[in-house]
């Protein structure tokens, strides 16, 4: 592997990233499994950096996840991100940032239609206006919430009372970056770093003290494919697809992987759990699995969150041998604990899966 | 040139995702649905390039057209700007549209994606909503989400989630106003009319096989009886 | 300037250095200006050459050895030229200027720079080279990136060109030859590999290339998979993993391999985009200049006392770049007969 040929390549996709005043929409499955990632986002952009990141409680779910498992037509799913870029217009924002890698490239890829077929833009304008009586103007920049991080990745690490290097060998953290499909793959020039060797995770981990490693499946799919997960009679595809990265990256033995995507994410940690009844196999070390994260948990753990703040006990791989790794301090008892202190018992055992 | 071809052309996306192809492969070779089931989209692309009725009727008709994972890899290398994925968007649409979709067993899963994804979306304006992703359902999700769903109200308010409450927050009460412009959008842009056109035809499909609408659902949502894997 | 018998040729290289020699016969004032630091173009950097396995150096010493009388210089650009009266005038970067009635245009091509196709990983992975790099190996026999005993070797064809998203959608005409020839010889130095060839068309339109192929097929035993591939991955051992469709049984198909053959493509020169806008001569679609008709006078520009030879106006072969290289000859010596 030569780092520098790398490095070239990346400069080739610099994307241009506005540094505040965003409008933010949110991600369906971000909401439902890692709502901590998403208000830390808000907490770390708006408290600690003092960015404007502005939310209203009218916007709706984009319907992407609907809208690629072919349950809504593409007229509909135009018209609600036309309402979304209202809601943007109505409070006064032109930049917009969304918490879902879905979401993103489908935004986008309205945006092109829109310029390529006028007649289009003009059907979703009068449908807008018929039924909600909205007009709309477009985003002057459209980026996903890890170009955010990417872009404030330097003032993370500024704040950071961790750095991602194993405490007792004092080496950086083994870590591989999984990128959502539909973050970089449509339109590579509006990502970061384009589809073969995006920066934007890789970015942020080498800013944080942690190193990349690449291995053969990297840029495979994770396998969500929308309607192989959403009926339990092709969920096998889903899991195919992940175990496929898992067996290219053991030989690496990565600490942890860091996704982009909300649905990666939430995949490459179930699955390691059904990989584990199944075939009673663990990817960590000592029967472990690899501890997953979103980009916002890796933020917090290196700035210093309590790990049940970060929402890290949702997870079902547990975080723990990446949490001693780090040298962090965290409350073992506190974990399943609702506010308060409020004791509401804890999840089941995994057999074979510490 | 037919009927169902012309039907095809008039959605933009058809030109947008096929321009000419000159079958090299390259979407095959990246393909994650083409490694582990019996399909190739390289070979799907050629059928629609031949502009052939019959040819498409029976790739509207069967299993192939519902492998495609949507992960657009193959747009990424195509060297003539095609893009396979896209154009299964399309013949899925027609597939749909024509009741062909009812044929395959794959297609007929339709039904139950329709039903979950437009109670989730006209209910709450959430594609997923915790209170309606059961762990009985989703057992995969593992014992984590069983110890979530007892204490849905204790987890999410400890996550920082708004859950069901008015105001900004993830997986707030989306306001009255909004919901109904929501679902007004689903009502002009046939979103709706979708929803009833499938549980017709799939409806008249349970009643021939002697299901009712549970059994029919359970059905489409757990069983595979063909083999669709690539030997 | 009715005696002005200068002829100014612009690029060293073999279709430059032919017109050059012909010219020199007929007793005009032949002047070579040559941008980089030697003679004979790329015919300088290629070991053997197709069909036959001819050695290049063969060609060029034929080409330099009957150079006499012709002026040159190396590492020299052209500066400006421009139409005064009836000539034209051209000041190069040494500072000379030439007044020339008749200017040949054999600024020739540049190979696709591999790293460009970014999925193939070269520059990042340890064994990916190009056509280029292959050529030099066997010429020099040195390079880091090949290993001692190689068991599996792949040639991908295409790179750089029939490509959209490169923006070269041309065929670059010589590559599938020019890579059948490069896995005979690979073959010839590592008997125990198994080399592979990933191709869309083959094609071996010349004289001798069919031969080549069954040639490579019946006693090299090369493997030849219609496939495009897609994506080149490095594993833990440093072996490359690509990725590609077998397309003639329909099921896609991961090989192994220890090194892995870029067949880069032929673009015009960047040169000659700078000497385009000072002559303001037209290009076509691929890049490359536009002759006055591409059937009957592909050595004719649209401007008078402008002439063109070799691949500055398209890919071909060494055959071909010699011919026109003696058509423009003949051409410019009609004109400066007429003038």
């Amino acid at each position: 592997m030569i780092y520098e040929g790398k490095k070239k390549i990346w400069s080739d996709y610099q994307k241009d990233i506005p540094d505040d005043h965003f409008f933010y929409v949110r991600s369906c499955i971000r909401q439902s499994f890692f709502p901590a990632s998403e208000q830390k986002f808000l907490e770390i952009c708006n408290q600690r950096l003092d960015k404007d990141f502005f939310e209203t409680e009218k916007h709706t779910s984009c319907g992407g996840i609907a809208f690629h498992s072919d349950a809504i037509p593409i007229e509909t799913s135009l018209v609600i991100y036309a309402r979304q870029f209202s809601l943007m217009n109505e409070f006064g924002y032109k930049n917009f940032v969304c918490s879902c890698i879905t979401s993103f490239g489908l935004y986008c890829e309205a945006l092109e239609m829109w310029r390529e077929h006028p007649d289009l833009e003009a059907k979703t304008r009068e449908i807008l206006w018929d039924t909600c009586k909205r007009e709309f103007t477009k985003p002057e920049y459209l980026v996903h919430t890890s170009d955010m991080i990417y872009k404030y990745r330097k003032q993370i690490a500024a704040l950071a009372k961790y750095k991602l290097i194993n405490n007792k060998t004092g080496k950086a953290l083994k870590v591989v970056e999984h990128i959502g499909c539909h973050y970089n793959k449509i339109f590579p020039s509006k990502s970061v770093g384009g589809a073969e060797y995006p920066y934007v995770l890789a970015g942020m981990i080498e800013s944080w003290g942690g190193e990349i490693i690449d291995y053969p499946e990297r840029r495979h799919c994770c396998g969500f494919g929308f309607r192989q997960y959403l009926v339990k009679a092709d969920r096998g595809y889903s899991l195919s697809n992940t175990h496929k990265k898992f067996e290219s990256m053991e030989p690496y033995h990565p600490d942890f992987i860091i996704a982009n995507c909300p649905g990666c994410t939430y995949f490459m940690d179930r699955w390691q759990y059904v990989i584990s009844e199944m075939e009673h196999k663990a990817y960590g070390e000592y029967g472990y699995g690899i501890p997953v994260l979103t980009y916002e948990e890796v933020a917090g753990l290196v700035m210093g969150y309590n790990p049940w703040d970060l929402g890290l006990q949702m997870h079902q791989v547990n975080c723990e041998p990446l949490l001693d790794k780090m040298g962090i301090e965290y409350k073992a008892k506190d974990k399943y604990k609702g506010l308060n202190n409020k004791n509401i018992g804890k999840p089941a055992l995994t057999p074979y899966l510490k | 040139m037919g009927k169902l071809y012309d039907k095809l052309k008039a959605d933009s996306r058809l030109g947008d995702g096929l321009k000419s192809c000159i079958n090299c492969g390259i979407c095959t070779a990246i393909c994650p649905a083409a490694e582990f089931y019996d399909y190739d989209p390289r070979v799907i692309m050629d059928k629609v390039q031949s502009k052939d009725d019959k040819i498409i009727e029976e790739l509207l008709k069967g299993e192939q057209i519902w492998y495609c994972g949507q992960c657009m890899s193959c747009k990424t290398r195509c060297p003539r700007g095609n893009a396979p994925g896209v154009v299964i968007q399309v013949l899925r649409k027609i597939s749909i549209e024509e009741g062909y979709f009812v044929e395959s067993e794959k297609g007929r899963q339709q039904y139950a994606i329709n039903k979950m994804m437009y109670h989730n979306l006209t209910t709450y304006g959430y594609s997923i909503y915790p209170r309606t992703f059961k762990y009985s359902m989703h057992p995969e999700c593992g014992p984590v989400w069983e110890w979530i769903e007892n204490n849905l109200e204790d987890v999410y308010a400890r996550n920082g989630a708004n859950l069901d409450k008015e105001g900004p927050g993830a997986l707030r009460k989306i306001p009255q106003e909004s919901m109904e412009e929501f679902r007004r959008i689903f009502d002009a842009t046939g979103a709706t009319k979708e929803l009833n056109h499938i549980t017709k035809c799939s409806m008249e499909v349970a009643e021939k096989m002697g299901l009712n609408e549970e059994e029919y659902f359970n059905m489409v949502f757990n069983e595979t009886k063909k083999d669709h894997l690539n030997h | 300037m009715n005696n002005n018998r200068n002829i100014l040729i612009i690029g060293g290289g073999p279709a430059g250095l032919e017109a050059a020699i012909q010219l020199q016969k007929l007793d005009y004032n032949v002047i070579v200006v040559e941008k980089s630091d030697h003679l004979g173009g790329h015919l300088a950097e290629w070991d053997r050459l197709f069909p036959d396995g001819i050695e290049a150096k063969e060609v060029l010493d034929k080409l330099l050895n009957n150079l006499v009388g012709v002026k040159y210089f190396l590492n020299t650009d052209i500066n400006s030229i421009n139409l005064l009266d009836n000539c034209y005038n051209a000041i190069l970067s040494n500072g000379i200027t030439i007044l020339a009635k008749a200017v040949l245009i054999a600024s020739g091509f540049e190979l696709f720079k591999a790293e460009r196709k970014q999925e193939f990983g070269y520059g990042v992975y340890n064994h990916v080279i190009s056509n280029a790099d292959l050529e030099a190996y066997f010429k020099n026999g040195k390079d880091s990136r090949v290993v001692e005993s190689p068991s599996r070797i792949g040639f991908v064809h295409c790179v750089g060109s029939r490509d959209e998203k490169i923006g070269n959608i041309h065929c670059s005409k010589v590559c599938c030859v020019t890579a059948v020839k490069q896995a005979c010889e690979i073959k010839e130095k590592f008997p125990n590999a198994e080399v592979f060839c990933f191709y869309i068309d083959l094609r071996m339109f010349g004289r001798g290339y069919e031969d080549l192929y069954l040639k490579a097929q019946q006693e090299y035993g090369i493997r030849f998979i219609r496939g495009r591939v897609s994506e080149v991955a490095e594993n833990i051992k440093n072996e490359l993993i690509i990725k590609a469709e077998d397309t003639l049984s329909g099921k896609p198909i991961q090989v192994t391999l220890d090194l892995l053959v870029l067949m880069s493509g032929i673009a015009c020169s960047t040169g000659s985009e700078k000497l385009g806008e000072m002559l303001s001569l037209s290009k076509k679609e691929d890049g490359f200049f536009e002759c006055k008709d591409s059937i009957y006078s592909q050595q004719l520009s649209n401007k008078k006392g402008i002439y063109y030879a070799g691949t500055c106006t398209g890919p071909k072969t060494l055959p071909d770049t010699f011919h026109e290289a003696r058509s423009a000859a003949m051409a410019i010596n009609m004109y400066m007969n007429k003038e």
